[in-house]
């Protein structure tokens, strides 16, 4: 081979990969987008499927959020209110509970970070200790306390074992963060006179924050994600998240195709626009910033 | 003006620690402790008698009991057909992304995007991906001449667990993708110099540079990736648990998590499920070590 027809050869191996790669994440993807889209005829079109719908409608969408899933019967589950409340409750549940989780990470992120005081080492190990194990063992228990303080199917309940179950993690990454600050800019601050709330706020967070929307975004999508917690702490439309909702589109008999791809889509659309838009903030962040860039 | 200081800064300290620490200590920890109390009680919802202290009989109990090392089973078979999967995905997608080409970054940026996706919700997108009446998959297969009639890929006992794993290897192999890409991006670019010299071929360099100079990043992958797949849950639970609206649950995907949910919220034994979440964390933690130790000594002593 000469070099040319080697340099081609590298070529296509390579974009056949990355269409294959692509293919691959995002057919599944494109799929479900589709679906929402497609009118139902188009959508059971079989064995040819309609891979490109003719006639895109947002129809499903309006059914959801108005009368509730149509089965094919023709038959309707009140789901529409659900719809509404899980929207609104995730958007709640996950933004209270990522800013609770950034300003107070930021806080001990900057104490772990640059000050010295008995017990640091000691406070710092009972917070991590618990990062690499599965919570599980302690969700069992915590339900019924959480029972006993009247707190399930509450918002401000769920928001609280997400504040809690994402503090090691945000910590010790704002830690890593403010770690990696010049220290001049702070010891002149200091010099100055300012007190410790004072220098937070005017040195430390304008320029932690990179690290804090990391932080804030890694906490919002882990929580607009989470099934498990709510599907245990959670009983009625009061508190039930999009991914809790969207389980209970699945009848017992029969599944509304098209309206379960519409809800699927908005159960995925915020954390979808999130890793489009700030995807270099979520990866530093969820690879706990082992990979920079 | 010093002692002053001083006091300002453990104020500060306490504002700011105090409550972190008092939520761990009350939301993680103590029901961390409840649990293993618990776990040695005959707790149970369904009975109409106060728990008594039985030892650690609900784990012999469990050890004993046919069912758990079904489900135990179950759990590995996930994680064993999951973990290569993945890594081969992950491992030739870092290769891939780690050459030199126009469009590299977008690429990156779009392959990324399933571990983005709620995980409930890539249950779902399989179930009805694999439908046999509907399935894009039948549709596609169907198009390009490969199968005669449509096919129920869920159907199959045996064959669920195999979509289980497929399912989450797309919904996690951005992760470890990212992690090998930037092991990758870590050796040193001389010893891929020297080892040309030296007429070393394309597969050569992959066998004797980059895998060795990998294990350390290949371990890290290998570790939460089997923490994650042993502790699946929202996958099946869309995909084949079948659980949802108060149904009963899909005995041939039942998994150590799945079990432990049933167990404890609803069937409501309550002791015994707890008996069972403390296992799961010793497995995990057992194999997750094991893991470490072997690949990481491994890399050293090459």
């Amino acid at each position: 081979m000469t070099l040319q027809q080697r340099s081609t050869f590298r070529m296509i191996v390579i974009y056949l990969g990355c269409f294959l790669a692509l293919f691959w994440a995002l057919a599944p993807i494109y799929w479900v987008v589709v679906s929402s889209v497609s009118t139902r005829a188009e959508l059971y079109a079989r064995p040819y499927k309609v891979w490109f719908p003719s006639q895109p409608t947002l129809e499903h969408y309006v059914t959801i959020f108005t009368v509730g899933a149509e089965y094919r019967g023709g038959g309707y589950s009140p789901t529409a209110e659900l719809m509404g409340l899980g929207l609104r409750n995730s958007f709640i549940i996950s933004t209270f509970s990522a800013a609770l989780v950034t300003i107070i990470a930021t806080g001990a992120g900057y104490i772990y970070a640059r000050m010295r005081f008995r017990g640091k080492q000691l406070t710092f190990y009972f917070l991590m200790l618990m990062m690499p194990l599965p919570v599980w063992v302690s969700i069992i228990a915590l339900f019924f306390l959480m029972s006993q303080l009247e707190l399930v199917d509450t918002l401000p309940g769920l928001i609280s074992i997400f504040v809690t179950f994402l503090m090691p993690l945000s910590v010790w990454l704002m830690s890593t963060f403010i770690r990696d600050i010049p220290r001049e800019v702070e010891d002149a601050a200091l010099v100055d006179g300012c007190n410790r709330w004072q220098l937070l706020w005017n040195v430390i967070i304008p320029l932690a924050r990179p690290g804090m929307i990391a932080v804030f975004l890694v906490a919002l999508v882990s929580t607009w994600n989470n099934f498990l917690i709510p599907l245990i702490f959670t009983r009625t439309q009061a508190s039930q998240p999009l991914t809790v909702v969207l389980t209970l589109f699945i009848g017992q008999y029969e599944v509304a195709w098209e309206d379960m791809s519409a809800a699927a889509v908005m159960t995925m659309l915020v954390p979808f626009l999130m890793a489009l838009f700030f995807q270099r903030y979520l990866v530093r962040g969820l690879t706990l910033g082992a990979v920079k860039e | 003006m010093s002692r002053l200081r001083l006091n300002n800064d453990t104020a500060f300290i306490l504002v700011i620690l105090a409550p972190i620490l008092l939520l761990v200590a009350a939301l993680i920890y103590y029901p961390a402790v409840d649990t293993f109390r618990t776990s040695l009680t005959s707790r149970n919802l369904r009975i109409n008698r106060p728990p008594e202290f039985v030892g650690l009989e609900n784990y012999q109990r469990l050890l004993a009991d046919d069912e758990f090392w079904e489900v135990t089973r179950r759990s590995l078979s996930v994680v064993a057909i999951t973990l290569p999967l993945e890594l081969f995905v992950a491992f030739s997608l870092a290769l891939l992304l780690n050459e030199n080409f126009r469009g590299r970054g977008v690429v990156r940026s779009l392959v990324i995007l399933p571990w983005m996706v709620p995980p409930v919700v890539n249950g779902f997108l399989w179930g009805w991906l694999l439908n046999g009446e509907y399935g894009a998959l039948n549709g596609l297969l169907y198009q390009f001449g490969l199968i005669g009639e449509y096919q129920s890929w869920l159907r199959e006992p045996q064959y669920q667990l195999v979509w289980v794993a497929v399912v989450q290897t797309w919904t996690r192999f951005a992760f470890p993708t990212i992690i090998l890409l930037a092991g990758l991006q870590g050796i040193a670019p001389d010893l891929y110099d020297s080892a040309k010299v030296d007429g070393a071929g394309v597969f050569q360099r992959l066998i004797f540079i980059t895998i060795p100079q990998l294990l350390p990043s290949i371990a890290i992958a290998l570790v939460l990736e089997f923490i994650a797949s042993f502790q699946i849950f929202d996958v099946i639970w869309t995909l084949t648990a079948g659980g949802s609206a108060g149904g009963a649950i899909n005995p041939f995907t039942k998994t150590l998590m799945i079990f432990n949910y049933e167990l404890v919220f609803r069937d409501l034994r309550i002791g015994l499920g707890a008996a069972l979440s403390y296992l799961i964390l010793l497995m995990s933690l057992g194999v997750g070590f094991f893991f470490v130790w072997r690949l990481y000594n491994q890399g050293v002593k090459e």
